[in-house]
């Protein structure tokens, strides 16, 4: 298996990079068999689930529990897709999902950096005590909003409307902190001379600022999107007809506990409702993982 | 004497700022402050959504220290949260540390280690839904321990809790491990090289070395994992509407029960203000005990 020199103190690799200091220095005997043995049992343990599910969609019902279980499925239904999707207005749901999410990860970027460069780049009285505020924002639970956010929707009427699940939801007190974070770092300089050009405020906004800040948008977009895509519980309370459902509550809804599951339809539609945030995954990795970092070392 | 270049940037370094600030703030008012403070007002109020609140001072608190559902829904809601957060912590961590030393593959590992990231709660429910079906997976690959063809994993009463525990911490371990590994990487590899010299082991290192200089790490882990756990909603609503008789029904569920299925809004808003500081504290004393080491190393 895996040659011992490579995990020894000595080895270049153990000292390439700023990775694994704690290990290359007090790794005693290399036991890479071991490790290896632990990876794929742990690969089995995150990806078998996600394995199961995409397995499942192409399932023939009565295949689902079937015994002893069949990993690799005996039919291959495509159609199982095209089936769910006409069991329930899928498609709208689908569809509702991806424009609130469309619209919520614009909305927030737009704002977030017009605020973020705000509180960067500009002077003014009670600047300080406003982004204050913002940030407190955000160690108030989503589960103690709820119900007098609820109640603030319902008062304006916006229950079962777009309006209703896009707009609470169309700004974060993160992303400000987090465009913020990336507007101190632009050199004053670069708007001054801009200035002096005779450039507009709104002008330099958009046209010098907004492009230095792509890494940090790219990366407050796919967690916006995320959680966008992924928010259950306020859609489920803030809208009850069927052509407003967001793929989250539209699933749960179609899976009623009491009438017998279709299952694989049930994982063909999972398996669609994951596609976006694999494409995303795939075609972003560096600023998607980066996101769960940033988000977790600063949320 | 400032030229006039100088004054129109001052002007405009107030006026513009207010401006591009201005939605944001506006924003928050509106759907933070105002729901925040008027969910406190709620609380001590009676309403239906039909009628507007009647003001009915403490009675939401007093109801809620004699309601049998709702002190039930604090020791699941507690269970729940013990098994979601110290396993969590600990299993991460130490896939964290398999992960500093290259290896072959390694990159591969962690990416699809990383897959159950990807879904969404829902989907995470539906699946381990299926997964945990008494006909399921795992009641075939358990049949050698429990000799049992179709274990009830999610309606028998001491077995579906950690059902439900064991589901979260699939989901969350991936996550936290992308947290810890970013956090290990930070720590300037100058320590262990010097505790090498020092001639200490690697058990002695991780808790005088790594565990110290990991502690911003360890305090966001810790509160964000507890947080997680209480806001816990899909999970619990999915794959077991807190049954079987109530054992799964946490305080997260009952609030959303009391709000939108009996319409009995105070009652709700007391529960969230009971969650809201449950959570402020004991995110305050995390906060303060990490403080508390810090001072006593330096």
């Amino acid at each position: 298996m895996a040659s011992p020199d490579r995990f020894s103190e000595y080895s270049p690799a153990a000292y390439t990079g700023t990775h694994g200091s704690f290990r290359a220095h007090f790794r005693q005997k290399a036991n890479g068999a071991a490790l290896y043995a632990a990876m794929c049992l742990g690969l089995l343990f995150f990806c078998v689930p996600l394995y199961y599910m995409f397995t499942t969609s192409f399932k023939a019902e009565p295949e689902v529990f079937a015994m002893p279980v069949h990993w690799i499925p005996r039919s291959f239904l495509p159609q199982n897709y095209v089936d769910a999707f006409l069991a329930a207005p899928f498609p709208r749901y689908f569809w509702n999902s991806l424009l609130v999410a469309v619209i919520v990860v614009g909305s927030t970027v737009l704002f977030s950096a017009l605020a973020g460069y705000g509180f960067a780049k500009f002077d003014f009285p009670g600047r300080r005590l406003a982004f204050l505020f913002i940030l407190s924002t955000m160690m108030i639970p989503f589960q103690v909003l709820l119900i007098p956010l609820f109640v603030v929707v319902h008062q304006l009427g916006w229950t079962n409307s777009y309006a209703g699940l896009i707009i609470p939801g169309a700004l974060s007190a993160f992303g400000v902190f987090l465009m913020r974070q990336a507007c101190l770092t632009l050199p004053d300089e670069l708007m001054d001379a801009a200035r002096i050009d005779g450039a507009r405020e709104v002008g330099i906004f958009i046209r010098i600022v907004l492009p230095l800040l792509k890494p940090a948008i790219a990366t407050l977009a796919i967690l916006t999107f995320l959680g966008s895509w992924n928010n259950f519980l306020w859609p489920l309370i803030v809208v009850t007809k069927d052509e407003l459902f967001t793929l989250p509550v539209g699933m749960t809804v179609f899976q009623q506990p009491m009438q017998a599951p279709y299952w694989t339809y049930i994982m063909a539609v999972s398996t669609v409702a994951t596609l976006p945030v694999v494409i995303v995954f795939l075609l972003l990795q560096r600023y998607f993982i980066e996101g769960v970092v940033v988000s977790g070392l600063k949320g | 004497m400032r030229s006039w270049i100088q004054r129109e940037f001052l002007y405009r370094r107030r006026v513009y700022g207010v401006l591009f600030v201005a939605p944001a703030m506006l924003f928050f008012l509106v759907f933070s402050l105002y729901p925040t403070l008027n969910g406190f007002y709620l609380s001590l109020t009676e309403y239906t959504l039909l009628k507007p609140p009647v003001f009915v001072g403490f009675e939401n608190y007093t109801k809620l220290a004699g309601n049998d559902q709702f002190q039930n829904g604090v020791k699941v809601t507690l269970w729940f949260l013990l098994g979601t957060t110290v396993p969590k912590w600990i299993l991460s961590l130490a896939l964290a540390m398999l992960f500093l030393a290259p290896f072959r593959g390694r990159e591969f590992f962690k990416t699809l280690y990383f897959t159950p990231t990807l879904l969404s709660a829902v989907v995470v429910s539906l699946v381990w839904k299926l997964l945990l079906d008494p006909n399921g997976v795992i009641s075939a690959l358990a049949k050698p321990i429990t000799r049992d063809p179709d274990t009830l994993w999610l309606s028998d009463r001491i077995l579906t809790p950690i059902s439900l525990i064991f589901v979260d911490d699939w989901a969350g371990i991936p996550f936290f491990m992308i947290i810890w590994i970013a956090g290990l990487v930070g720590i300037p590899r100058v320590f262990y090289e010097a505790a090498l010299i020092d001639g200490t082991t690697r058990w002695q290192a991780f808790l005088h070395v790594t565990l110290p200089l990991l502690r911003p790490t360890i305090l966001f882990v810790v509160v964000i994992s507890t947080i997680n756990s209480f806001q816990s909603f899909a999970l619990q609503y999915v794959m077991t509407r807190g049954g079987p008789s109530d054992l799964t029904t946490t305080i997260a569920l009952l609030v959303y029960n009391y709000g939108f299925n009996y319409f009995r809004m105070g009652q709700a808003a007391a529960m969230s203000v009971f969650m809201f500081f449950v959570i402020i504290l004991i995110t305050l004393i995390y906060i303060r005990s990490v403080r508390a080491e810090e001072t006593s190393y330096t």
